[in-house]
C-alpha cells in the first residue's frame, strides 16, 4: 500500500499534497476543541499506538504471518478526525526513517490511508455496530470496517497507478511513471487485498475491537458519550 | 511380528517430540512481531547514531537538507532520461562518501528497496503485453493471439526496447529518490530535522505531535520487545489459534494502556514546565556560509540534471 518514489507523477502528487495538508489542518482544529490542551500529547500518543500497531503479526493461514495498516483500527479507537493526524504522523515517520513510501508520494499515501481508510472504517463500523450490546454484530463490523476500508484503500491506490499511463507519457506513447493501466492496477491491486490483506486487516481490527469491548469498551471513541475524545 | 517391547524403547531420534520444533511453525508472529520491533529500535538507533557524528554534511543546516530533499524530490521525479538519473546516482553515491555514511549498511537498504519497488514490481512492464513494441527476447510463443475478459494476448510474448527503458527509468528513479531520502534522514537528527518542516507552513502544533510520537516509538517498541520474550520464555507448549487472537488482543491492550500513562505522564510534564495549550517552537541557528554554499552547489545541480 506504501506508493514508492517514482510511481506518481507531480500532475498526480502535487494536488494530493494540497488534499492531504488540508484535511490535516481541519483535524487538528476539530482534535483540538475535544480534547483541547491535551491534544498535542494525545495525538502523539496516538500515531505511537498506530504505528506500533503494524508491528504485531497475526498467523494466517499456509504458515505464514501478516501485521495491519491499522488505520481502521485507529479510527474506531481514536475517532476518523484524530485518526488523521495519528496514521499520517505514523507515515511520515515510516517514510523519513524506515524509507517506507516515497518523499513525493507522501500526500498520496496519506490520502490513501490516513483520510479515505479511517473515514471508510469508521463510518463503516459506525452502521454495523450501533449497538454495543450486541456483540456479535460489533465483532462483525469491526472485520468488515477493516476489511472493506483497507480492499477500497487498495483500489483507490490502484486507481491512482492506472491513471499514469494516461497524464504522463513521452511524445513517443512510452510511460513515465507507473507503467501499468487502470486495467492492470486496479485488478492487482484489489484482488490482493481481497484475498490475502483485507482480510488480515479484518481480523486484527476485529480482534482488538473485541478484546477492548469484553475489558474497557469506554475506551472505544465511537460508543464514547457523545463521541467525544476525552480520556479521563 | 508384534514384539512387546515398549514404544518409548524403540522410539528414533527423529520421531521424538520437539517442542520448539512444532512451536516455531505456529508461533512464527511471535518471532516477527519482535523482529519488526527490534528492527524499528535499530532504526532509530542508526539514523541517531549516522546523524550524530562530526562530518561536513552532518554539520549542515538542517532547513539546507530539507529544501534539497524536497528539490532533489522533484528534480528525480521530472528527470525522465537515464543516463542523467545514471548521474544522479552517482552524485548521491559521491555525497554518501563525503558523509562517511556505513556505505554497505545503507546501500543494502537502498538496493533492497529499489529492487523490490523499482524492478520486480515493474518488470512485467517490459513484456509486449503492457508495453508494446519491437521484441527484442522472445519468452514464449502461443499458437494464436487470444482475448481473456479485457486483456488482450498476443501470440509472442518478450521483451520489449520500449519496455526495458520504462523498467530502467523507474528503477532508478526509486533508487535514487530513495538513497537521496536516506542521505539526508541519516545525516540529520530527527528532531531538528523536523523543525525545519516550519519553512514550508507546517504548523508547530503538528511538529510537536511528530516529535513526540517519534519518542513514544522508540519507548513503545522497546515494551513490545521486552513482552514478547517475556511470553515467549514462559511458553513450554504449543497454544491455538484462540490463545493466539487472545495474547495479540491483549498486547496490543496492553500496549495502548502503556500509551496513555505516556500521554497522561507527558502532559502534565509538559504543564508543570507552564504549557497552556500554545506550542511556539524556537527558531534554529541562522545559515552559516557554507549552507548557502552548498544549497547553491545542490540547486545548480538540479538545473544542469534537469537540462541535461
Amino acid at each position: 500500500m506504501h506508493i514508492p518514489d517514482g510511481y506518481l507523477s507531480p500532475q498526480t502528487y502535487i494536488p494530493l499534497y494540497g488534499v492531504f495538508a488540508a484535511a490535516v489542518t481541519v483535524a487538528v482544529k476539530k482534535v483540538k476543541k475535544e480534547v483541547s490542551a491535551r491534544n498535542i500529547p494525545y495525538l502523539g500518543m496516538a500515531a505511537a499506538f498506530s504505528f506500533i500497531i503494524m508491528m504485531f503479526n497475526l498467523p494466517i493461514p499456509g504458515g505464514t504471518t501478516g501485521h495491519a495498516v491499522g488505520s481502521a483500527v485507529i479510527a474506531i479507537l481514536f475517532g476518523p478526525w484524530a485518526a488523521i493526524v495519528a496514521v499520517s504522523v505514523a507515515l511520515i515517520i515510516q517514510a523519513l526513517i524506515f524509507g517506507d513510501g516515497g518523499i513525493t508520494a507522501l500526500g498520496a499515501n496519506c490520502f490513501n490511508m490516513a483520510i479515505f481508510m479511517p473515514f471508510t472504517a469508521y463510518y463503516l463500523f459506525s452502521f454495523f455496530s450501533f449497538n454495543p450490546a450486541r456483540k456479535r454484530l460489533v465483532y462483525f463490523g469491526a472485520f468488515i470496517s477493516g476489511y472493506l476500508s483497507l480492499v477500497m484503500a487498495a483500489i483507490l491506490t490502484g486507481i491512482e497507478f492506472g491513471i499514469q499511463p494516461l497524464i504522463a507519457s513521452s511524445s513517443d506513447g512510452k510511460a513515465l511513471y507507473c507503467p501499468y493501466d487502470l486495467k492492470i492496477a486496479v485488478p492487482a491491486m484489489a484482488i490482493e487485498h481481497m484475498l490475502l490483506f483485507g482480510i488480515v486487516e479484518g481480523l486484527i481490527t476485529a480482534i482488538i475491537v473485541r478484546y477492548f469491548l469484553r475489558n474497557e469498551p469506554g475506551l472505544i471513541y465511537a460508543f464514547r458519550k457523545g463521541g467525544k475524545n476525552e480520556n479521563e | 511380528m508384534k514384539n512387546n517391547i515398549p514404544p518409548y524403547l524403540i522410539r528414533t531420534a527423529d520421531d521424538q517430540f520437539n517442542p520448539a520444533k512444532t512451536k516455531r511453525a505456529k508461533l512464527s508472529f511471535l518471532d516477527k512481531t519482535i523482529l519488526n520491533s527490534s528492527k524499528a529500535v535499530k532504526s532509530i538507533y542508526l539514523q541517531a547514531e549516522n546523524a550524530a557524528s562530526d562530518n561536513f554534511i552532518q554539520n549542515i543546516h538542517p532547513r539546507v537538507k530539507f529544501i534539497s530533499l524536497i528539490y532533489m524530490s522533484i528534480v528525480v521525479s521530472v528527470v525522465s532520461n537515464p543516463v542523467t538519473q545514471l548521474l544522479i546516482t552517482a552524485f548521491i553515491f559521491l555525497l554518501c562518501i563525503v558523509a562517511r555514511l556505513k556505505l554497505l549498511e545503507v546501500y543494502r537498504k537502498i538496493f533492497i528497496l529499489a529492487f523490490v519497488f523499482g524492478f520486480l514490481v515493474v518488470l512485467p512492464a517490459s513484456l509486449n503485453i503492457i508495453t508494446p513494441g519491437k521484441i527484442i527476447f522472445k519468452v514464449i510463443s502461443l499458437s494464436k493471439p487470444s482475448h481473456f475478459l479485457i486483456y488482450n494476448i498476443p501470440q509472442n510474448i518478450g521483451f520489449t526496447l520500449n519496455g526495458l527503458q520504462v523498467v530502467s527509468i523507474v528503477f532508478l528513479r526509486v533508487l535514487n529518490s530513495v538513497s537521496f531520502a536516506l542521505l539526508v534522514v541519516f545525516t540529520t537528527p530527527f528532531p531538528p530535522f523536523i523543525k525545519s518542516f516550519k519553512m514550508v507552513g507546517v504548523p508547530d502544533t503538528f511538529l510537536m505531535i511528530i516529535s513526540l510520537a517519534y519518542k513514544y516509538i522508540f519507548i513503545l517498541s522497546r515494551t513490545i520487545e521486552e513482552t514478547y520474550f517475556a511470553f515467549k520464555s514462559r511458553l513450554s507448549a504449543n497454544i491455538n489459534s484462540n490463545s493466539i487472537r487472545k495474547l495479540i488482543g491483549g498486547r496490543i491492550f496492553f500496549i495502548f494502556k502503556r500509551s496513555m500513562i505516556i500521554y497522561q505522564n507527558t502532559y502534565y510534564a509538559m504543564v508543570s514546565r507552564g504549557y497552556k495549550g500554545k506550542v511556539i517552537l524556537h527558531s534554529q541557528n541562522h545559515f552559516a556560509v557554507k549552507d548557502f554554499v552548498v544549497l547553491l552547489i545542490v540547486v545548480l545541480s538540479g538545473i544542469v540534471f534537469i537540462l541535461f
